[in-house]
């Protein structure tokens, strides 16, 4: 039995009742992809990664990221979409899988709706011979705020512990910044918990570069 | 309330203000210099863009050392931003002080492009426009205000109630010269 370590990708900064154990996963992306195959399981990568080339094409608004067939048959395909349609309460069943702190959902509604961007992660399964059949989930997301012309934030990162370890938390940060840099947005920045500035360095992003700090005002520990 | 007084240290999570609690009648008198001081002594508080000169606006930036950023794009900018306030100098009837914030509206708040005229550095005016700010987010309920800082002006921040990486969180910044991207 493959030890997977699990990863928080939170950005999100909390009240501390939300703190939660993490340890880092150092597979690079491809790795912590292969490393998702499991005894009789069938994971075909459909997204190639991203080269400096394909950089440049422009990213469609939902795409599948990876596809991978099920010892029952079933087909599984993590769908990836910039698009925002976010069923609130989905979100909030998510929240709660990951153990954050509830929130109005009339609040995470009016924030979404005004975010600049929206990610999602959404599983579709397909039974096999039940085409008509199928079962779609959210299991990640990531939003940015952003004054549409310099910057962007990014907040909320969070994928479905059962799907964790797989390389998804990077594709999804990943596939964010680059439709951020497609809006012409120069400057995305985000606030990391210390347990995942690693991954995010590996994604990327520089802590306090040029000795620039993150502070927030009277924050609650 | 919170906003005036000098802060060293950030309150214990037992002071800390409450979200809610709403600004007195005289909420000027809540500021460091009121409303009332500034006006007298030549300077308007806004918080509108409508009159706001961006060309003017930009060359603030410029002589504080922001790099000099397309005014259109400025403009963009500033139609997606939450909250604004500056300060005009009557007299020359341009901005000598700035401070804007994004964010979604309920959670969370970002404060950009903080900068005052250094001809005006000084007298108060960057904690004025910050003060007013954060009263306006803080008084739509969000509490959780960030913001990137200079080395050289964590000073300048401590003091409003900033602290920087609070339990080891850290501001981070995507870097495309460190991803081959130009």
């Amino acid at each position: 039995m493959l030890d997977i370590c699990i990863f928080v990708t939170s950005v999100l900064f909390f009240p501390a009742r939300r703190k939660l154990k993490v340890c880092q996963t150092r597979a690079s992306f491809w790795e912590s992809i292969r490393s998702g195959f499991l005894k009789n399981n069938t994971t075909q990568v459909i997204e190639p990664p991203s080269t400096n080339q394909e950089e440049e094409e422009p990213l469609p608004e939902e795409f599948v990221l990876v596809e991978k067939t099920l010892a029952d048959g079933a087909i599984e395909q993590i769908i990836f979409s910039s698009g925002g349609d976010v069923d609130v309460y989905d979100l909030q069943a998510l929240c709660d899988k990951v153990g954050w702190p509830r929130r109005p959902l009339s609040k995470l509604s009016a924030a979404l709706k005004n975010s600049y961007m929206v990610a999602t992660l959404h599983s579709l399964r397909k039974s096999p011979g039940e085409e008509r059949n199928e079962q779609k989930k959210l299991i990640g997301m990531a939003r940015a705020t952003s004054d549409h012309a310099f910057n962007a934030t990014i907040w909320d990162v969070l994928v479905d512990p059962s799907y964790q370890g797989q390389g998804l938390g990077k594709a999804l940060v990943e596939k964010t910044i680059r439709a951020l840099l497609q809006r012409d947005i120069g400057n995305i920045t985000l606030f990391a918990d210390s347990q995942v500035v690693e991954f995010y360095r590996n994604l990327g992003f520089e802590p306090d570069p040029e000795g620039i700090k993150g502070m927030f005002w009277h924050p609650r520990y | 309330m919170l906003l005036r007084g000098i802060v060293s240290a950030p309150l214990p999570s037992t002071l800390s203000l409450k979200a809610s609690a709403r600004p007195s009648q005289n909420a000027s008198l809540s500021f460091s210099i009121s409303d009332q001081e500034l006006e007298s002594r030549g300077f308007s508080l806004r918080r509108s863009i409508a009159d706001l000169n961006l060309d003017h606006l930009n060359s603030v930036f410029v002589a504080v050392g922001f790099p000099k950023r397309d005014t259109e794009k400025i403009r963009v900018a500033l139609e997606n931003t939450e909250s604004v306030q500056w300060v005009e100098y009557r007299k020359t009837q341009r901005p000598v002080a700035f401070a804007r914030a994004t964010g979604d509206g309920v959670f969370n708040a970002i404060i950009w492009d903080v900068v005052v005229d250094p001809s005006f550095q000084g007298i108060g005016l960057g904690k004025a426009v910050m003060e007013r700010l954060l009263e306006e987010l803080l008084g739509k309920g969000i509490t959780n205000i960030g913001l990137y800082s200079e080395p050289r002006v964590l000073g300048f921040y401590r003091p409003l109630g900033f602290v920087a990486d609070p339990d080891g969180i850290r501001g981070m910044v995507y870097s495309r010269k460190r991803n081959n991207k130009f």
